[in-house]
């Protein structure tokens, strides 16, 4: 099968990461017996361990863009983990851009001080995606499982201040949905020309976490109204996107426009994936790296580019199904996590015969009048998947 | 993690003045798409071709007004004064919308 051209690379340039968000879709690589189940108390929490003696270097790095944006590769996004970890990131940044490329970066804004902010700046940096995890302190800092919200109002400010556009990410849950007015509110104070209300998907640790993350309906009919309202009310000035949670929808999402159409992930340690959770939801996949194999050719030539690629691979429903062509037979990953088997339906669609484990994680979460469990925090990885 | 989040379709209905100055918003980039050799807008999350139409308004939008754009617009593709300035007008608005440019 021809492979199409590529538009986007994520570039998760590390895994560290100084938070320890419950719905972090990295992989779950580190040891559960480590994780705590409450937020940590004091210093010595973390068991972070430095993966630098295998992530990617500088100049790997710089020849992965190269061979992106001759691959035909408009956008990079610099994401992790943190990607604040690295102090290359700047130098990293100004190659992108050097090769022509849109540079986002989707930070925690943890370490972003004002000499990072200028010299990723002079660097060409486009974009900045500031994570937030709820409008107010208290909460925030509990679901980050560190002191963080206060930080990251000053890095909001500052990346204003430098004129950089900002761009704010929540991530929607249980614990945080109801806030969502407030955190509209929040994009409103804080100037940013863009927010995205996305509802948590369950990959990584987030699958790990779905009984204390899943909203109940209630709450999601009601996030759809306010997200509507407010998308309308702030339309011309501030750019609202709302995702949806799919395990509430009918219809499977369109992931990725297709596996290996359009998007390419590289990881810390310089494997090539489909999707930034194929590697870990899909064990039975092996990927290429970089460090073995051109770009172009893990793009074109490699099995797990080509295995869900088209619609050739897909079984029934989707191969007859008029959709196939819209939502691709969904996620992959989800697939995969939800039924063991990636080359099935994302069972998150109405029609898909394994429909009833979808149905039967809502109504367990609806019927039951309880507390939603503890979570369990993100520890830093001991090795990865 | 999915990419490219499908936002809920939702337009409102906008006045552009013959006045307005359109230009590019803030961290949103035109450039020659190397693999194909067209126009393409670049902006967080997000990358849009241009077709011709939108190619030529877009490279105008530098300090211009809506008029002078139509103007000059109707003057090279020696057509409609009316029907022009109605597709500039849905094109910026379309525009606008997507905070892709600013109205001055």
């Amino acid at each position: 099968m021809s492979a199409p051209r590529p538009y986007a690379l994520l570039a998760e340039i590390t895994y560290r990461c100084p938070l320890h968000c419950p719905y972090c879709s990295n992989p779950v690589a580190a040891s559960l017996r480590e994780a705590p189940r409450r937020r940590p108390q004091g210093a010595g929490y973390s068991k972070a361990i430095d993966l630098s003696g295998r992530e990617l270097t500088t100049d790997e790095w710089k020849r992965v863009i190269g061979e992106a944006a001759a691959l035909g590769i408009l956008q990079i996004g610099f994401s992790g983990g943190e990607p604040l970890a690295r102090r290359d990131l700047a130098e990293l940044v100004r190659a992108a851009r050097e090769a022509n490329l849109y540079t986002n970066l989707i930070t925690s804004g943890i370490g972003l001080d004002d000499d990072r902010v200028g010299a990723l700046h002079d660097a060409g940096l486009d974009s900045v995606q500031l994570s937030f995890q709820s409008d107010e302190t208290g909460l925030a800092d509990e679901i980050a499982g560190a002191r963080a919200h206060q930080r990251k109002l000053n890095v909001a400010a500052k990346i204003r201040a430098e004129g950089i556009p900002l761009s704010l990410n929540f991530v929607i849950h249980r614990r945080n949905i109801d806030r969502l007015p407030q955190m509209i509110e929040l994009a409103e104070t804080l100037g940013a020309e863009r927010v995205e209300l996305a509802n948590v998907q369950f990959y990584g640790w987030a699958f790990l976490n779905r009984a204390a993350l899943l909203p109940t309906r209630e709450q999601v009919v009601r996030a759809r109204e306010i997200a509507t309202a407010a998308k309308a009310r702030l339309a011309g000035r501030i750019d609202i996107f709302y995702v949806l949670p799919d395990y509430y929808e009918t219809w499977p999402k369109p992931c990725l426009n297709g596996w290996g159409q359009r998007y390419l992930t590289v990881n810390p340690i310089g494997d090539v994936l489909p999707c930034p959770t194929a590697s870990s939801a899909i064990p039975d996949l092996s990927f290429e790296n970089v460090r073995g194999r051109a770009l172009d050719w893990i793009w074109r030539q490699s099995e797990s580019f080509n295995r869900f690629r088209g619609t050739e691979w897909m079984p029934e429903p989707c191969r007859s199904c008029p959709q196939r062509e819209i939502d691709f037979g969904g996620c992959r990953c989800q697939a995969a996590l939800l039924t063991g088997n990636a080359a099935t339906t994302d069972p998150v669609c109405t029609l898909s015969p394994n429909r009833s484990v979808v149905d039967e994680v809502l109504r367990v979460l609806n019927s039951s009048s309880d507390h939603a469990p503890d979570w369990t925090y993100r520890n830093n990885p001991i090795g990865i998947q | 993690m999915c990419f490219g989040p499908y936002s809920m379709p939702f337009t409102v209905p906008i006045e552009i003045a013959d006045s307005a100055q359109p230009r590019l918003a803030k961290g949103v980039r035109v450039q020659t798409d190397s693999a194909t050799g067209k126009s393409v807008l670049l902006f967080p999350e997000g990358i849009v071709e241009l077709n011709e139409t939108a190619h030529e308004i877009l490279s105008r939008c530098d300090g211009r007004t809506l008029s002078e754009i139509v103007r000059e617009l109707a003057r090279e593709y020696d057509s409609d004064l009316a029907a022009l300035a109605a597709d500039v007008r849905e094109t910026l608005a379309d525009l606008q919308q997507r905070k892709l440019i600013e109205l001055t």
